[in-house]
């Protein structure tokens, strides 16, 4: 199964990442005596209530936001690896500090957070930035649990005798770090990504769904689900749920690619 | 034992002061505070957008804004809400009541269903069942919340039933992994080797180890079903004190933000506190 779910992940990749040769128009492209049009040859998935071609927009959308999660969920990981190696080598007083602000910052409604500094964004802020404020966003406020699991694995391995070893060798704490400690928590690290990436994911669609995620014209999943807000629309136009339905096979994908590594969490 | 909870108590107050002050920095700090929508109206003149920026300059310094509210909040004022032009403490408790009814009717039926379900696949012991509700949770959990709310509002359910469908995968998966680890352990078989009842190896050598994980998890999954009312009642339309916030972060209503980021985080911690004070109750009662 999980080979299953890395080759989807792969495929959906491969086609969404060349969006300009694959997507059959632009995304902003508007065919506007065509609004709200049924699936056709000419538009495989139909039109929106503006006119632009759906399956092209959900090309683009899944692009930026399968471009985006990922890199957002790296700079969570980078942040946590950097954090637990200073809470970790750098003292009991870094330790008790960074876990104490891991534990302030998981029991603040961090949703809710984001959501509050999400809407703060200038009225008249480009799609782009908006795009890269929203996953910097969730890259810096979700930190914390990943933070946690690699502070006790750092702890753990420094428990292990080839860190002794180094010790007794006079090793400093940067080449234990860097040399000893690191290859070890790549595995730890990898399993953070991966769990990291489909929650952004989910949180950008929840995000888009609430009117704060990344604005038009610039489509991604969260504002290609507004349309299912309209209940009638849903009703007469069963396609618009295919958005809806690759984003859940993705996040569906990478839970299954974590799955298998749950003994390196 | 009144050690510990004075010392989980004085920690609660900390975290609560400090989350309300990141809160208000994380607000106040964003690129876009201060500006207003009514200041991109065309109609209006310079003036007018200049009393607006004055109006929202409030606030500009965030550690004299937030130490005066804290004065304040002693007092009982939470201060009026820009957007809305109402004290924030009426505005809160005339929601308080609709989000607590949803909230803990969701939670409750989450549990409810989540550990029913758990136990009923344990006692069964049937492998494909147990495999199939697994995989229904596995898909649940990979549908945004906000679609999940929006589902219920299509077929006319209570927001309580979104909540409780957005906690139960996670309440449920969490459940049945502790259940499966603990009917795995070497006293269970122990047990059955000293030809136990099947009861009372349930009962006693299954379901009670897992109670201390159980109670954390509850109190977890308090703040999980905080967070979910958020999307839940802005998109069923019920106006509860998640809508307010979603309501307050469209409007960039600085007091109603930090005052619903206090009231929420005081929650979640009472949660949590609760929780680790049963645990620890359980475990000295033991």
């Amino acid at each position: 199964m999980r080979r299953v779910a890395i080759a989807f992940l792969i495929a959906v990749f491969l086609v969404v990442l060349p969006a300009e040769v694959v997507a059959p128009y632009s995304f902003a492209t508007q065919f506007r005596d065509l609004p709200n049009a049924a699936p056709s040859h000419a538009h495989l998935l139909g039109t929106d209530a503006l006119g632009r071609d759906r399956l092209s927009r959900l090309l683009f959308g899944a692009r930026v936001s399968l471009l985006l999660a990922p890199a957002a969920a790296l700079l969570s990981v980078l942040l946590a690896l950097g954090l637990a190696f200073l809470a970790a080598l750098g003292g009991s007083w870094w330790e008790r500090a960074i876990l104490a602000a891991a534990d302030l910052s998981l029991s603040l409604p961090w949703f809710f957070l984001l959501l509050a500094a999400r809407a703060l964004l200038p009225l008249n802020a480009a799609a782009a930035t908006a795009a890269a404020v929203t996953f910097g966003l969730l890259g810096v406020l979700g930190w914390a649990e990943p933070a946690r699991v690699m502070v006790a694995a750092i702890r753990q391995q420094l428990r292990s005798d080839f860190v002794l070893l180094a010790h007794a060798s006079g090793c400093g704490r940067g080449r234990i770090a860097l040399v000893h400690l690191a290859p070890h928590l790549a595995p730890v690290a990898a399993a953070q990504f991966l769990i990291a990436t489909p929650a952004y994911l989910l949180a950008e669609a929840n995000l888009g769904l609430l009117g704060l995620g990344i604005p038009e014209p610039m489509p991604s999943w969260g504002n290609l689900l507004r349309e299912l807000e309209s209940v009638s629309a849903v009703a007469a136009n069963p396609w618009v749920l295919a958005p809806a339905a690759i984003l859940i096979l993705v996040v569906g994908c990478f839970h299954l690619a974590v799955s298998a590594d749950k003994r390196v969490i | 034992m009144l050690g510990t909870v004075a010392r989980r108590l004085a920690r609660f107050v900390a975290v609560l002061v400090i989350g309300g002050l990141l809160g208000a920095a994380l607000v106040r700090f964003a690129p876009g505070f201060g500006t207003d929508e009514r200041m991109l109206d065309a109609r209006l003149s310079n003036a007018s957008i200049q009393a607006i920026a004055r109006e929202r300059s409030d606030g500009s310094n965030v550690v004299s804004y937030y130490l005066g509210y804290l004065g304040r909040l002693a007092k009982g004022d939470l201060g009026e809400s820009v957007s809305l032009g109402r004290p924030v403490r009426e505005l809160l408790a005339e929601r308080a009541s609709t989000s607590l009814r949803s909230v803990s009717a969701g939670f409750f039926s989450a549990w409810a269903a989540a550990l029913g379900l758990v136990l009923l696949l344990e006692w069964l012991g049937f492998r494909p069942l147990r495999m199939a509700a697994s995989l229904s949770a596995g898909a649940l959990l990979c549908v945004p919340a906000a679609v999940v709310a929006i589902a219920c509002f299509y077929f006319s359910g209570p927001p309580a039933l979104a909540i409780a469908a957005i906690l139960f995968p996670r309440i449920f998966r969490y459940a049945q992994n502790l259940a499966r680890h603990a009917a795995e352990a070497q006293h269970v078989f122990a047990a059955h080797a000293f030809g136990e009842s099947r009861g009372r190896i349930f009962w006693l050598h299954v379901v009670a180890p897992v109670a201390p994980e159980l109670i954390a998890l509850a109190g977890v999954s308090v703040s999980m079903a905080i967070g979910a009312a958020i999307p839940v009642e802005a998109l069923c339309d019920s106006p509860g004190v998640g809508q307010l916030v979603w309501q307050a972060a469209l409007a960039r209503d600085l007091p109603v933000i930090v005052n619903v980021t206090l009231l929420i985080t005081a929650l979640t911690l009472a949660a949590n506190l609760a929780a680790d004070v049963a645990r620890g109750a359980r475990g000295h009662a033991e």
